[in-house]
């Protein structure tokens, strides 16, 4: 297993820049996501690792190699990387059979026959194909492409793994079970992985780090918890799920623990205790960050960190739960409540957030 | 850095400078093949062309020393040779409306009717565009002659009529021999522009309360027109190119056009008018340019609409019993343009003296004295060295060009482009002229005229912008990804090329072969120009039997062309069937 270095690593191409100036460590063994919109360099900066994009600037290393470094005219043709790779189309070739497409690896490593079968065998059962090796692969469905795409890019053990959107071109229910299983053959087998995706809950479910980027930079690195619970940034808060987003004004500051301060805010109508990992002092503009689940409708507790009272405009029911929409003096707060809750529109109610559930975030 | 090995150093230095994927290692290496490739393609286009340009300002013909001036050009704009461009321009115009129509009706028919066996009739009904011009040229001058063509001699017998029903010597003839085969080329892109429309567009008019008919007309049709107009554009350039048809129809009725000009001016005069006739090639080449420039600004953006469009199960229309009237509509065409001229070939090469059929006048010795003939023999030789030698140069030269215009970032990809579309737009004739020029000018050592390596060239020069355009189109159905996967998973360049794109697009390659095979076996114009004794085509020595008047031996080559015709049809046929539809 080897782990993924890139220092400083940017792409441009003639004058738009697609990555600018990365630095990212995957350690070995481990399972890394970037996540961001479209365009937002996720997809140039895996295929600068896979040696199909040649960097312009910076350092990628794989191991103790380094496959490029354009300052020294260092770019390691992909053939040369021993890496593996599933890209977001497959790329099943379609003149070959299924065994043939997972045996290409061993074939042009120049492996003896019995080592071939073998192991394209064992390939092809860890991903519960071995059934279908002789047939063609256009043949084939997109979750069995899949499948097939992951053996071919496994059968000869590469040091980094590296998919392109994998997922995107299953159908829902497809898409959570193949997530689940490559996840745990991912796990079994320790294999350094790097995953594109723009899909936030496929990034939440899979990855043991997240990486969030935006017009080729990174916005923040961290487990899917830190990602979600303590975002750096109002970008990155908005990116995952969809908060609610409030403008206050610090009040008072006092430390909770190291790295975690406790704020006392007040908003328009509203004052109460939020947490945070960024300095902010007495006066500043903040914004707070309430995610629709940690709020719940009901009269107020005593012991609430802070709490709001509105009108509803819009109550759409949804099944398994109901979603509302409240005006109050600081804004709109969407969030959810059981699904049987009986709620007029107009009618007047008041909502508070659990303890310890808001964040904040710098206002820009 | 010390973590770096001094392989991993040497690596470097070689500055890889693929991007994006496509990939050949070492620039240096590259940007010398490309530079061979461009040279190769100026020779073959670049070069006859500015040569024709010297040879049009040159007063003797080539390789004899002379003088500048402007007569030939002096000599194209009068009055006799704006006639020579009306009665071109009309002739192609007149039969690009009439096989239009019938295309439209053929594509309506076959692609939207309950037609009975429709898949059959499609193939009949393609079928006249393989079969090379000449030989129904030969056959319908036979038949349609008017003292002793079959035809007139039937009509005759059967309503006593004096006067002959056609005569295929006059403009009406020319047309009609040029219908018959713009009516298949067209036929192929309405077809696939009537395919290739989403039958919801159609129903969602009748659901809004059109008739069929006005959904025809105001959805189908201006749906298909990109396609219409591009096809109708296409087969205008090929009228003006054509050469068969007015040589055999044209020129005995004293109807001229001009590529029949051009040929005469250097083959048919006491002395040769080499200047007028570069100067009459370099006219219509610089039409033709316009009109290509043209078609090309119009299809801009929307060249492969319908290319590369869905294929849809359209809604057939149920036609009832109407449904025998469009079968015999189509086997009709196919009987006139097929059948007649094969069985016409057949009596011809049986009896005597065509015109004259009468039992004791049947006999083998045309068949006799064609096989025992060496010029014949000779002649198959080159057209299939020719053919095999060309088909496979001229495909590979053109999977080399689409490649590195198609799947490739390099820099000179568009030059390289470019120069080996140049010969779209130069009529076989034309090219040869130019050629003729070229092969002239060129150092004492290098003798290509006079030999059959002037052919190949001039071959290779007329098919590269098929080829290219064949193998682009499979370039473009295979993704990027299948050739990066490949690398990733540890091909280098040269395997990947050869174990995914080459094994991939060789059902195409072999389609395009075919068909090269068949253009270079059908090719006249050109080779009328450019062979010399000993280096005889077949149809070179059709031509020349025939204007010694030995139409019954023409009649026995003719059939042994034509089942060589139909041999590799159904090969090609087989082919597309098996492999490129499966892909």
């Amino acid at each position: 297993m080897a782990e993924v270095l890139l220092e400083n690593v940017s792409r441009t191409f003639g004058g738009f820049t697609a990555v600018d100036g990365i630095h990212l460590h995957v350690a070995a063994g481990e399972f890394v996501t970037l996540l961001g919109p479209s365009g937002c360099g996720k997809t140039t900066t895996l295929r600068m690792v896979a040696g199909l994009e040649e960097a312009t600037g910076g350092r990628i290393s794989i191991g103790r190699r380094v496959v490029s470094e354009p300052a020294r005219h260092v770019h390691l043709a992909p053939d040369r990387r021993q890496l593996g790779m599933v890209f977001q189309s497959y790329a099943i070739w379609p003149h070959m059979r299924v065994f043939d497409n997972v045996a290409y690896p061993l074939q042009v490593r120049r492996r003896s026959t019995a080592e071939i079968r073998e192991r394209v065998d064992r390939a092809l059962r860890l991903v519960e194909m071995d059934r279908f090796a002789d047939r063609p692969a256009p043949a084939l469905s997109g979750g069995q492409q899949q499948r097939v795409a992951i053996a071919r890019a496994m059968v000869f053990e590469p040091e980094v793994l590296l998919l392109d959107e994998p997922l995107s071109n299953l159908d829902a229910r497809l898409r959570a079970q193949m997530g689940d299983e490559f996840r745990s053959l991912q796990r079994r087998l320790g294999i350094t992985t790097l995953y594109v995706t723009h899909d936030q809950d496929e990034a939440m479910a899979l990855s043991d780090r997240i990486v969030v980027m935006r017009g080729g930079r990174i916005l923040q690195i961290g487990t899917p918890t830190e990602i979600y619970q303590r975002p750096n940034s109002e970008a990155v808060a908005s990116f995952l799920g969809s908060p609610n987003l409030l403008d206050a004004v610090v009040t008072g500051v006092e430390a909770a623990a190291p790295d975690l301060s406790r704020f006392e805010v007040r908003g328009e109508g509203w004052q109460g205790i939020a947490y945070g990992n960024q300095s902010f002092s007495c006066g500043q503009s903040v914004r707070v960050l309430v995610r629709p689940e940690d709020l719940r409708v009901g009269p107020i507790s005593q012991d609430v960190d802070a709490a709001w009272r509105g009108e509803v405009i819009a109550s759409v029911y949804r099944g398994a739960r109901r979603s509302l929409r409240l005006r109050t003096s600081a804004g709109e707060l969407h969030f959810e409540v059981p699904a049987l809750t009986e709620m007029r529109l107009g009618e007047v109610v008041q909502v508070e957030a659990a303890k310890s559930s808001l964040w904040t975030v710098a206002s820009n | 850095m010390s973590t770096l090995s001094s392989n991993e150093v040497a690596t470097g230095s070689m500055r890889l400078g693929f991007r994006a994927g496509r990939l050949m290692e070492g620039k240096a290496p590259r940007r010398l093949a490309l530079a061979a490739l461009a040279l190769l393609l100026a020779f073959l286009s670049l070069y006859p062309l500015s040569m024709l340009l010297y040879g049009s300002l040159h007063t003797t013909p080539p390789g004899i020393a002379g003088t500048f001036d402007l007569s030939g050009y002096r000599q194209v704009f009068t009055w006799p040779t704006a006639l020579l461009f009306a009665n071109t321009v009309g002739i192609s115009l007149l039969k690009t409306i009439f096989s239009l129509l019938l295309a439209v009706l053929f594509g309506w028919i076959i692609s939207r009717t309950d037609t009975p066996m429709r898949g059959a009739l499609e193939v009949l009904i393609t079928l006249p565009f393989f079969v090379p011009p000449i030989l129904t040229a030969m056959a319908w001058g036979m038949l349609g002659n008017p003292q002793v063509g079959v035809i007139n001699l039937v009509w005759q017998r059967m309503f006593g009529s004096e006067t002959p029903l056609i005569n295929v010597y006059s403009y009406s003839g020319v047309v009609w021999h040029m219908v018959q085969y713009s009516t298949p080329f067209l036929f192929l892109f309405v077809v696939e522009a009537f395919r290739a429309m989403d039958p919801a567009l159609e129903e969602a008019s009748r659901m809004c309360g059109g008739s069929q008919w006005s959904t025809f007309r105001r959805v189908s049709l201006p749906l298909m027109m990109p396609a219409v107009i591009t096809a109708f554009l296409l087969s205008f350039i090929r009228g003006l190119e054509n050469f068969e048809s007015p040589l055999f129809f044209g020129t005995p009725a004293r109807i001229e056009v001009v590529t029949t000009a051009i040929y005469n001016s250097i083959h048919h005069q006491s002395i040769p008018n080499y200047q007028f006739a570069s100067a009459l090639s370099f006219v219509i080449m610089a039409l033709m340019f316009l009109l290509v420039f043209w078609q090309w600004r119009m299809l801009r953006g929307r060249s492969f609409q319908t290319v590369t469009g869905k294929g849809y199960s359209p809604r057939v229309i149920k036609l009832g019993s109407w449904r025998w009237l469009t079968f015999a509509l189509c086997m009709v065409f196919f009987l006139v343009s097929v059948v007649l001229p094969i069985g016409q070939l057949l009596l011809g090469s049986f009896f005597q003296f065509f015109g004259f059929y009468q039992w004791d006048m049947l006999t083998l010795d045309h068949y006799r004295s064609v096989l025992g003939n060496d010029e014949v023999w000779r002649a198959f030789r080159n057209t299939f060295l020719l053919g095999f030698g060309g088909a496979s140069v001229t495909m590979l030269l053109g999977s080399i060009v689409a490649y590195v215009s198609t799947r490739t970032r390099w820099s000179g990809r568009r030059l390289i482009d470019v120069l080996a579309w140049l010969p779209w737009m130069m009529p076989g004739m034309v090219l040869a002229v130019g050629f003729l020029w070229g092969f002239a000018f060129l150092p004492g050592a290098i003798t290509i005229y006079g030999t059959i390596w002037a052919l190949l060239i001039a071959y290779v020069a007329l098919g590269t912008p098929i080829s290219v355009r064949v193998m682009s189109a499979a370039y473009h159905q295979l993704s990027f990804d299948l050739e990066e996967c490949s690398r990733v998973h540890g091909a280098g360049w040269w395997q990947t090329l050869w174990r995914i794109l080459v094994a991939l697009a060789w059902p195409s390659f072999a389609v395009g072969w075919v068909l090269t095979f068949f253009g270079i076996m059908r090719e006249l114009s050109a080779s009328v120009l450019l062979y010399s004794v000993g280096s005889e085509v077949l149809s070179v020595v059709l031509l020349r039997m025939w204007e010694n008047g030995q139409a019954e031996a023409v009649s026995v080559v003719g059939l042994m062309m034509m089942s060589l015709v139909f041999l590799f049809r159904w090969v090609q046929l087989r082919l597309i069937k098996r492999y490129v539809n499966a892909l």
